[in-house]
């Protein structure tokens, strides 16, 4: 009966955005349409994995992330943009919304989007990023003990069916003022999970499996400091329910930082979630679980990037990114304890070969304070890969 | 949410340490350490054919401090590359287009900076287009001519941009202060 009525509400809203834009006065031009996408193929070498074997020839550690967009200026006020990915899930609509402009300051978009979240959410396409790889509070399975660690703590992009309020407002000549809020379907799992399943988010239709809405909002400032400097503060949270009983949520929060002084750009951000999971079932836990306060786990992720442009076509970037994890954990994982932290210290160049064709090259080292399955607290990799877009 | 172990993990038979774990650190950082010299002196040395940005010593004089807005306004979230071969030729499907990365979270895209970038895109629009029809042996478009969707002028010039005489071919190579 819920999920009727949730459907019922989003039908309703669709609704009125279409006749919204039927209503609004519309100039007598063309639909303008832009499209545009980009790829990324990209090899990662792991050296140290137990699976190595000098000489072998190793074709399954290719990646390959395509994206086309579509976007369409329906009127005015009115925009449609459509995005569909193929990468870690095969094919996925990444962006499927209408935005519905009322002023600069007021925006309706509804549909399937990645809710407004923290900073690198905006450059998640692989041809927006100089590293091949996401920062690991951001990983969506391209870092080493992924399965195990079922992830970062935000896996991005994490597209979702529902409705956002956002808009961006000046204040004077060198102030921004974004703000986001929204109501979308949420992360989902299986009842008695003990983690969130992101693949369910990707079921047929894009259902939800709880008929609870998530809701969440970001606030960002952005200050222009000169001509070629500018500073950007942002805040972030979301809070759900990710099982069908609606018994266990996830909360969600973040901060970031962003400066950029001439031809230097520096990120930082972090990002907590706290997540309750089932205790029912006592014997799939790996620790003892307390008389109260046992039934949820930490994760904390943060990274802080430096990108200098060494020549107009030349990027160093370094990066260094931490995952933490505090909570009780599956009993066949050998990879966390009750006390998990992941360091991975990344050193890597871009170069565009041609307009549009950037080769990204890049080193990473992880530190785990885990032995794990593979027996070693210490890991290599390289990337190799080209970025492309059009 | 202190607790105890409640069983012990079985771990798999140690493997044998990887001999490879010293060499591929240092073989793998040597490696991009020396990737990044030769990108470096190929990059300064050699006039690049295409790079992502425009040199602005290759544009007219009146259009160098638009495309410096431009550069820095557009390359925030994504590479110039974007815009340049966005292949658009139309003056109101550019102003859609800047508008909506106008609202974009953080963009730092002001009004007055709008009107900048877009007078820069014209310019760059109206160059891509004599140069397609100079290749195409046809005959030169004027400048300033593209028409607009919408048949609205072109945004009113922040400073009034006199049309260069014989504007020179845009020959990208460096891009400016903080542009990429």
């Amino acid at each position: 009966m819920k999920r009727v009525r949730i459907e019922a509400f989003f039908g309703f809203l669709l609704a009125v955005v279409a006749m919204l834009a039927m209503l609004s006065p519309r100039e007598a031009r063309a639909l303008e349409r832009n499209f545009a996408g980009s790829a990324q193929i990209d090899y990662h070498f792991v050296p140290s994995a137990k699976s190595f074997r000098p000489g072998a020839s190793a074709f399954d550690g290719f990646t390959t992330e395509l994206s086309a967009k579509l976007a369409v200026d329906v009127t005015e006020h009115l925009s449609a943009n459509m995005k569909i990915c193929f990468g870690c899930h095969g094919f996925e609509t990444d962006m499927m919304y209408f935005d519905y402009r009322v002023k600069d300051s007021l925006n309706f978009r509804i549909g399937r989007f990645s809710p407004s979240f923290g900073a690198f959410n905006i450059r998640h396409d692989p041809a927006n990023h100089r590293l091949s790889d996401k920062p690991l509070a951001y990983d969506m399975g391209r870092m080493l003990r992924f399965t195990k660690w079922n992830m970062g703590v935000l896996p991005s992009p994490f597209p979702d069916t529902g409705l956002e309020i956002n808009g961006t407002k000046w204040l004077g000549d060198s102030v921004q003022l974004d703000y986001a809020a929204y109501a979308v379907s949420g992360f989902k799992g299986a009842p008695n999970g003990l983690d969130l399943q992101f693949r369910d988010s990707r079921t047929p239709f894009y259902t939800d499996n709880n008929s609870r809405p998530s809701g969440g909002a970001r606030v960002a400032v952005t200050a222009k400091l000169g001509e070629t400097t500018d500073l950007t503060f942002g805040g972030s949270g979301m809070f759900g329910t990710w099982d069908k009983y609606n018994n266990q949520t996830y909360a969600i929060v973040g901060g970031d930082i962003t400066l950029r002084l001439e031809k230097t750009t520096f990120r930082a951000e972090y990002l907590v979630r706290r997540q309750q999971f089932s205790t029912d079932d006592p014997g799939q836990l790996k620790f003892v679980v307390p008389a109260s306060g046992g039934d949820y786990f930490m994760k904390h992720g943060a990274y802080a990037e430096l990108e200098q442009a060494l020549t107009p076509d030349l990027d160093l970037i370094g990066r260094f990114d931490v995952l933490h994890r505090e909570g009780n954990v599956a009993k066949d994982n050998p990879d966390l304890s009750e006390k998990s932290t992941m360091l991975r210290y990344t050193v890597g160049t871009a170069y565009v070969l041609e307009r549009g064709l950037r080769l990204k090259v890049s080193t990473e080292l992880y530190q785990y304070s885990d032995r794990g399955a593979d027996d070693r607290k210490v890991d290599v990799s390289t990337h190799l890969g080209v970025a492309g877009t059009f | 949410m202190k607790s105890q172990v409640r069983t012990e993990v079985r771990r798999s038979k140690p493997m044998p340490r990887s001999s490879f774990g010293p060499f591929a650190t240092s073989a793998s950082l040597l490696a991009v350490l020396a990737s990044l010299a030769g990108l470096a002196s190929l990059s300064i040395g050699a006039c690049r054919p295409s790079s992502d940005a425009l040199d602005p010593q290759s544009l007219p004089e009146n259009v160098r401090a638009d495309y410096q807005v431009f550069a820095r306004r557009c390359s925030k979230c994504h590479s110039l590359a974007r815009p340049l071969t966005a292949g658009i030729t139309d003056q109101g499907q550019w102003e859609s287009y800047v508008a909506r990365m106008r609202m974009q979270p953080a963009s730092g895209i002001t009004a007055d900076d709008q009107v900048v970038i877009l007078r820069f895109l014209k310019f760059y629009s109206d160059e891509e287009r004599r140069k397609k029809s100079e290749k195409n042996g046809a005959n030169q478009a004027p400048a300033g001519s593209l028409p607009s969707s919408t048949g609205s002028p072109m945004p009113t010039p922040v400073s009034p941009m006199p049309p260069a005489p014989n504007p020179p071919a845009i020959a990208p190579t460096s891009a400016p202060a903080g542009a990429r």
